[in-house]
């Protein structure tokens, strides 16, 4: 992150609800920043910069280990500098990006050059996931000792999921040997022939359908061999009963973490009626049975943290026919308040497991934040919990707006994100009133 | 090798020592040693040949090809066959572990495992033991010595004889692997396993004994290294690892430039010619015991 003024080195934020649940705290405190990191959680704390934070939340900052940021290669979609914007905008102080790119982040020299970039661009931190085989394919194995020395935080094939099991217990070994959490997209592609989840809504409009069994039978053997091999594993975006079952079952047996997405947590496929390409996402959407049990799963802490698989599209991959539609959604920027709308007010989830899922777990994933303990990392995000707003395309930081929720209202909103003590989105700064 | 003792140990150097200073004459003057190779073979099957010969026996060699072994014929019934001809010790590679111990039922020759698939190379791991006396101040010295054996473990021979000889012999020795080079239990041997060369230098070691990737054992079709170029900067042995006197190994054939790099291979801390050199002696040692003293010493 570059310092983008030279009046970081002290900030008092007064009068905020701080909620961590990383410490336990849940309190009005105030929080003083110093050198980067928390330096003081107090009452009646003052400094050279005071931010006034009545009626808001504070919490560590949102990471989020799943997203697109499109470079290189898709500079038209999202750059590092529009992604981290997003980012920012959402609360999230740290992200990982994905592999999936052109070229596929397969060499150590893509690994630190996309690392040199991050420094001068991103408002966030960011990490980068490098690729688990060349080119994505599943064959050879990458460099990934090399990888991990140019800076790369772990490997994934993400966006396709591995074909053969012996192709991933191999991989896995390899990856346990590199250093390297493995992050897998688990499906099986010989089941995920349609475009959208098998069920009734698929059959009503007449789209190829994709069983639940894809992503389940993937996401078994994945955490048999993670298993086997004791290789540290991450699921990502689980969408099933099923999935998250399984996960449950092996959590004593592997090590191994996952996560489910947003949208997963607050849409079902009926949306699917619409036939608008908007709505194609992979893993697709499901039926309220597999929300539901999905949400059950992140409550008990079965599924470990949220991830928003932020994947910009051009609208021209996207204002198409459903079966003809990229799969992907905006993820950042309306995380929190999606799950704060759908399953906070509605009592489906305590708010605290919510900023756990959101900023402790993955945080610890990523080795960095997701805590307010003095010292940690003044990763931070202030939220205002009853502010109202509607999703529309105007308001988006991001590149591209393939948003599923654009046109909702949505209620709590993120006001302030900031990173390393910076205030890298500062939303209303009337009501921040910071004092040089 | 598990069932030898130090004492053996000693006991077949030091009769090595007899045949390389020419202290016994003939040994196997009127002996018939048959070379039985099914699987091909350079200075193993060389260095016996020259061994037997040079000890006083008559020498049958059968290769994989242009024999009877090409016809089809099976290894019990080649052994059958040898030892009806009269050999009195038979030199058995095969490309199946266990080869030489199912033969061995068959014949009252000594047999004499010159390397049976991803199973025991005896005689590799004696002539490396006789060639690191040598180097050092004698087999006495070796005890307390380091070594780490790198690279391949999971399809080399060389490795389960070499483990537990080195063992005997009093030497400490750990591994340098990639997981997907290891057995899955990594502790089966219940030795240290080190990320690298550096990581070998740094545990103390004296001794660098490098493996050849046996790219022709690799089952599965995954690939089990992702490239030469990050292979070679973990587990390959270059010029700068050259330091304090350590000692570099390979029971050949030598892959240059992937786990050894070219200006290691002859320099002075190199044994790979001694360990040619030495096999010569330990394997006319081996079969003179073998045929004369005790059977099947090196099976």
């Amino acid at each position: 992150m570059t310092s983008r003024n030279g009046r970081s080195h002290e900030l008092v934020i007064r009068h905020a609800r701080v909620l961590d649940p990383s410490t336990g705290l849940d309190a009005v405190k105030d929080v003083r920043i110093s050198g980067g990191r928390v330096a003081e959680v107090g009452d009646d704390l003052h400094g050279t910069r005071e931010l006034g934070a009545d009626g808001l939340y504070l919490f560590p900052g949102f990471v989020d280990v799943h997203a697109h940021w499109r470079t290189p290669g898709r500079e038209d979609e999202e750059t590092i500098e529009s992604g981290s914007a997003s980012a920012a905008v959402g609360g999230f102080t740290g992200v990982v990006m994905m592999p999936n790119t052109d070229p596929v982040v397969d060499k150590p020299v893509v690994v630190s050059g996309l690392l040199r970039r991050i420094e001068q661009e991103s408002r966030v931190r960011a990490y980068v996931s490098a690729a688990l085989h060349v080119g994505l394919k599943g064959e050879r194995l990458t460099e990934m000792r090399l990888l991990k020395e140019a800076g790369a935080l772990c490997v994934s094939d993400d966006g396709l999921g591995t074909q053969s099991a012996g192709v991933l217990r191999n991989a896995m070994l390899y990856a346990s040997s590199a250093g390297l959490p493995v992050l897998l997209h688990c499906e099986d592609h010989t089941l995920a022939t349609g475009v959208v989840h098998d069920g009734t809504a698929a059959a009503l409009a007449g789209i190829p359908g994709s069983p639940a069994s894809a992503e389940d039978v993937a996401t078994a053997t994945a955490l048999v061999l993670a298993t086997e091999t004791g290789a540290k594993s991450h699921i990502t975006h689980i969408s099933t009963g099923l999935s998250a079952a399984l996960v449950r079952f092996f959590a004593d047996h592997a090590d191994v973490t996952s996560d489910t997405t947003p949208h997963h947590l607050t849409l079902t496929d009926d949306l699917i009626s619409s036939l608008e390409g908007t709505y194609r996402v992979n893993p697709p959407l499901r039926p309220e049975d597999h929300r539901d049990a999905v949400t059950d799963a992140l409550r008990d802490g079965t599924l470990d943290f949220v991830a928003t698989d932020h994947a910009p599209h051009a609208s021209e991959e996207k204002d198409l026919p459903l079966e003809q539609a990229a799969p992907g959604f905006l993820g950042h920027e309306t995380a929190f308040a999606a799950l704060h709308t759908e399953l906070v007010l509605t009592g489906k989830l305590p708010l605290a497991r919510l900023v756990e899922a959101m900023s402790c777990a993955p945080g610890r994933w990523v080795g960095e934040g997701g805590s307010l303990a003095v010292g940690s990392p003044a990763d931070l995000t202030l939220v205002d919990p009853s502010e109202e707003w509607t999703v529309d395309r105007g308001s988006l930081s991001s590149r591209s707006w393939n948003s599923p929720y654009l046109g909702r209202r949505l209620t709590g909103r993120v006001v302030g994100t900031i990173v390393g003590g910076e205030l890298v989105l500062d939303r209303t700064g009337a009501k921040f009133g910071v004092r040089a | 090798m598990e069932g030898t003792s130090r004492e053996e140990l000693r006991e077949i150097l030091d009769l090595a020592d007899d045949v390389a200073d020419g202290r016994l004459s003939n040994p196997l003057a009127g002996k018939t040693v048959c070379l039985a190779f099914f699987e091909s073979s350079t200075r193993t099957a060389a260095s016996f040949e020259l061994a037997a010969r040079r000890s006083g026996a008559d020498v049958i060699s059968l290769s994989e090809s242009g024999s009877a072994i090409a016809k089809g014929e099976s290894l019990v019934d080649t052994v059958v066959t040898l030892d009806s001809l009269g050999a009195d010790a038979i030199v058995l590679r095969h490309p199946a572990a266990g080869a030489a111990k199912l033969a061995s039922g068959y014949t009252d020759a000594a047999l004499v495992n010159a390397g049976d698939g991803c199973g025991q190379h005896p005689t590799q791991a004696l002539l490396d033991l006789y060639a690191l006396s040598q180097s050092f101040d004698g087999f006495e010295d070796l005890v307390g010595r380091r070594a780490v054996i790198v690279g391949d473990v999971l399809h080399s021979r060389v490795a389960r004889s070499v483990i537990p000889a080195f063992q005997r012999a009093g030497m400490e020795v750990a591994l340098a692997a990639p997981r997907t080079l290891l057995p899955l239990e990594t502790d089966a041997w219940d030795l240290p396993v080190l990320t690298s060369v550096d990581a070998a230098l740094e545990w103390g070691a004296d001794v660098l004994y490098m493996l050849r990737l046996q790219n022709e054992r690799m089952t599965g079709d995954s690939p089990r290294i992702p490239s030469i170029a990050e292979y070679g900067a973990y587990y390959g042995v270059a010029r700068r690892h050259l330091r304090r006197g350590v000692r570099v190994m390979h029971p050949g054939p030598v892959n240059r430039g992937v786990e050894i790099s070219g200006d290691v291979v002859l320099d002075e801390a190199s044994l790979i010619p001694n360990q040619v050199a030495a096999g010569v002696a330990v394997r006319s040692a081996v079969l003179t015991l073998a045929t004369g003293v005790a059977h099947e010493v090196a099976a």
